[in-house]
């Protein structure tokens, strides 16, 4: 069991690294591949730069930049240089822009992005402090509000056709379209001006005390844990719905009902423990799915979160916060792994036993 | 799942399969319809106008300019031409690996002389140092090939874990969630719309193939392909002309909601203004110019209804596939 728990995280952190490296790659491919467009080949410099001093300043700024950015070194251990030996692979050691991300990662240095010049671990840091009690809540409420529903659901109301169809129309919506309804009914001047539409600034300006800035914040973050809980509840609720109606034919069911117990006793008590496990393996899901919902939910509130950050980033190129908002990602995944198997732990006393 | 009576099933069928032809008839004829004006080009005179207010402009026009219908129009063009192409090479791609892990698992074993071949042309194709050594494990390959041959033996074989790569790939692939790895690499390396054809392509074949290798699964052990098998029949020939036919099945499902989850993502990518380069007509991108005119209603909903129509038809379509069958 513990092994086959450490294989899988270890089989997770490989592919993330895996994914890691190929977007560095690509992206700072890219990166060379414009700095060799940019900048003219080193013999035809000198006689063209009296010529035109303006473009050559351009040009060494462009290098300094480059420079900085670590473009001067080569990208990868391997490399095949164009135009010396046409077919040759030459072999760089360890001076390559790969290498020194890669050690500078192991030391927990993602690099510095692009666009502002500050650590990207700083910045996913800050960005975080948002992020994490956006998707948190937004996680927690839907699972909790998933529980509630399919357990009323199981019990089999008079309601649960028309629910069952509208939580399968709903599963299938983009995230971007249910957050900008949202936006446009309940924080719209024209309609309904309930909710502040954007931004946080004036909640965190304000030196008010202290609950009436969490009610500002609660009140920012109403709506968009509010999209995130609308998109992530159906899958949840349908699948624990189906588990549930699934235990309620077996004959453990039956029994405890033939000693009298009432529909919403057997469902608490005997069925929901047995249903729960395929619902345990979502939430790892979830998590990660969470991670791009708040890009979508943070660009259309235009909240400053993790979300934000990586969608700024990648209209930008900003590659150094994209890479890391993919380690991230995978972070969380792991993490899910983790607490799936901690949640698989509590929920059947068979896996405990086997240990 | 949502069950509803025999009587409006078969009418929400109908209803769906209209409104789907009409998107992809409109998405075909999108060039020869008689708009007034092309999305590319905008009405400068009527800005963020209502609909049926001025005479050309039917739908109204968004704050650029731009003529709601005619966006709606190519927009259509734009979902058809990326997401069916797309869903049908995931699905081609995720049959041909999945099948292929199903069926022989990490048992396939290829015979030396074409692991050397094999060897060889990828060392040429790469231009590794010493071209020489490529010809040479290449002629190797064929002078082993050509000893077997003359002597009747069998090929000695190695193994080619064909099931460990495919599964592999797949859960490297799957780690990340579609959109975050999509919106990094379409930043990363900048793409064209064919470029987002390829990426959407790669990051959505996981799951067909997924679906593929598990009932190829059930079907390699089913009597016929042992049959197959016992008639002398070539290994590739039982795979391919026998088996995969039977392992297609799942996908005839999960085609339709395939497409809808790519229209998803794509209209989400030209919402947050990534892949599809700005001059491209896009619903997604309609959608999010509501965001500078709050009170422009028409503008959310047309294409909204346009999005959530097709979404909801294509679920309807893979919810009645067992039922027509």
């Amino acid at each position: 069991m513990n092994w086959l728990v450490f294989w899988r995280l270890a089989r997770t952190g490989l592919a993330v690294w895996a994914l890691a490296s190929g977007i560095f790659l690509l992206s700072h491919h890219d990166l060379s591949g414009a700095a060799r467009m940019a900048t003219p080949d080193a013999a035809d410099l000198p006689m063209s730069g009296s010529a035109n001093p303006s473009a050559t300043q351009q040009q060494a700024t462009t290098r300094a930049i480059l420079q900085r950015l670590g473009a001067g070194l080569p990208l990868f251990y391997l490399s095949r240089p164009p135009a010396a030996h046409p077919g040759q692979w030459h072999w760089n050691g360890r001076r390559n822009q790969y290498h020194r991300w890669a050690i500078a990662l192991l030391h927990g240095d993602l690099g510095t992005s692009f666009r502002t010049g500050q650590a990207v671990t700083t910045q996913l840091s800050n960005a975080l402090t948002l992020t994490l009690p956006l998707t948190g809540t937004a996680a927690a409420l839907a699972v909790l509000a998933a529980i509630f529903l399919a357990r009323r659901l199981a019990a089999g109301p008079w309601w649960q056709r028309p629910v069952r169809t509208a939580l399968a129309g709903l599963h299938a919506l983009p995230l971007f379209l249910v957050a900008l309804a949202l936006l446009l009914l309940l924080a719209n001047p024209e309609a309904l001006d309930w909710f502040p539409a954007y931004g946080f600034d004036q909640a965190l300006d304000t030196d008010a005390d202290f609950w009436t800035r969490v009610a500002t914040y609660a009140l920012h973050l109403a709506l968009p844990v509010t999209a995130l809980v609308i998109t992530a509840l159906p899958e949840l609720t349908l699948q624990l719905d189906t588990a549930l109606r699934h235990e309620l034919r077996a004959g453990y069911a039956t029994t405890a009902r033939a000693k009298g117990l009432a529909e919403g006793a057997v469902i608490r008590h005997h069925a929901f423990r047995n249903a729960v496990l395929p619902t345990l393996t979502q939430v790892a899901e979830l998590l990660p799915a969470l991670v791009a919902g708040a890009v979508v939910v943070e660009v259309v509130f235009a909240l400053p979160g993790m979300g934000s950050l990586l969608a700024a980033a990648a209209a930008a190129r900003d590659y150094p916060v994209l890479v890391g908002g993919v380690l991230l990602t995978g972070t969380a995944r792991l993490l899910a792994l983790l607490l799936a198997d901690v949640l698989y732990f509590w929920a059947d006393p068979r896996i405990r036993w086997h240990v | 799942m949502a069950r509803l009576s025999s009587g409006s099933r078969s009418w929400s069928h109908k209803a769906a399969c209209v409104w789907l032809a009409l998107v992809v008839l409109v998405a075909g004829l999108a060039g020869v319809l008689p708009l007034p004006y092309l999305p590319s080009v905008p009405d400068l005179a009527h800005i963020a106008q209502p609909p049926f207010a001025t005479s050309q402009h039917w739908l109204g026009t968004d704050p650029q300019g731009r003529d709601v219908l005619s966006v709606l129009v190519f927009g259509a063009r734009t979902a058809v031409l990326l997401t069916l192409p797309a869903a049908a090479l995931s699905a081609l791609l995720g049959a041909l690996a999945g099948g292929a892990a199903g069926f022989w698992g990490n048992k396939a074993r290829l015979p030396v002389p074409y692991w050397l071949l094999a060897t060889g042309g990828a060392w040429w194709a790469l231009r590794l140092p010493i071209p020489t050594l490529a010809l040479v494990i290449a002629a190797g390959g064929l002078v082993v090939a050509a000893l077997a041959r003359l002597r009747q033996r069998p090929f000695p074989t190695w193994a080619v874990p064909i099931n460990a790569i495919v599964m592999g790939t797949a859960t490297t692939l799957d780690t990340i969630p579609r959109l975050i790895l999509v919106v990094a690499v379409a930043a990363g390396a900048g793409v064209s719309s064919a470029g987002l054809l390829g990426l959407l392509t790669l990051t959505a074949w996981p799951h067909p193939a997924r679906l593929v290798r598990a009932q190829m699964l059930r079907i390699r052990e089913l009597p016929f392909v042992e049959a197959a098998h016992a008639a002398g029949l070539p290994a590739f020939q039982v795979w391919f002309r026998h088996a995969l036919p039977h392992a297609l099945q799942p996908l005839r499902t999960a085609m339709p909601l395939s497409v809808a989850s790519l229209l998803g993502l794509e209209s989400t990518l030209s919402f947050l203004g990534v892949g599809l380069p700005p001059e491209v007509a896009s619903w997604g991108r309609l959608l999010s110019t509501v965001r500078q005119e709050p009170a422009a209603w028409w503008l959310f909903l047309f294409p909204a209804i346009c999005l959530i129509f097709t979404i909801l038809s294509l679920l309807n379509l893979s919810r009645q596939q067992p039922v027509a069958a």
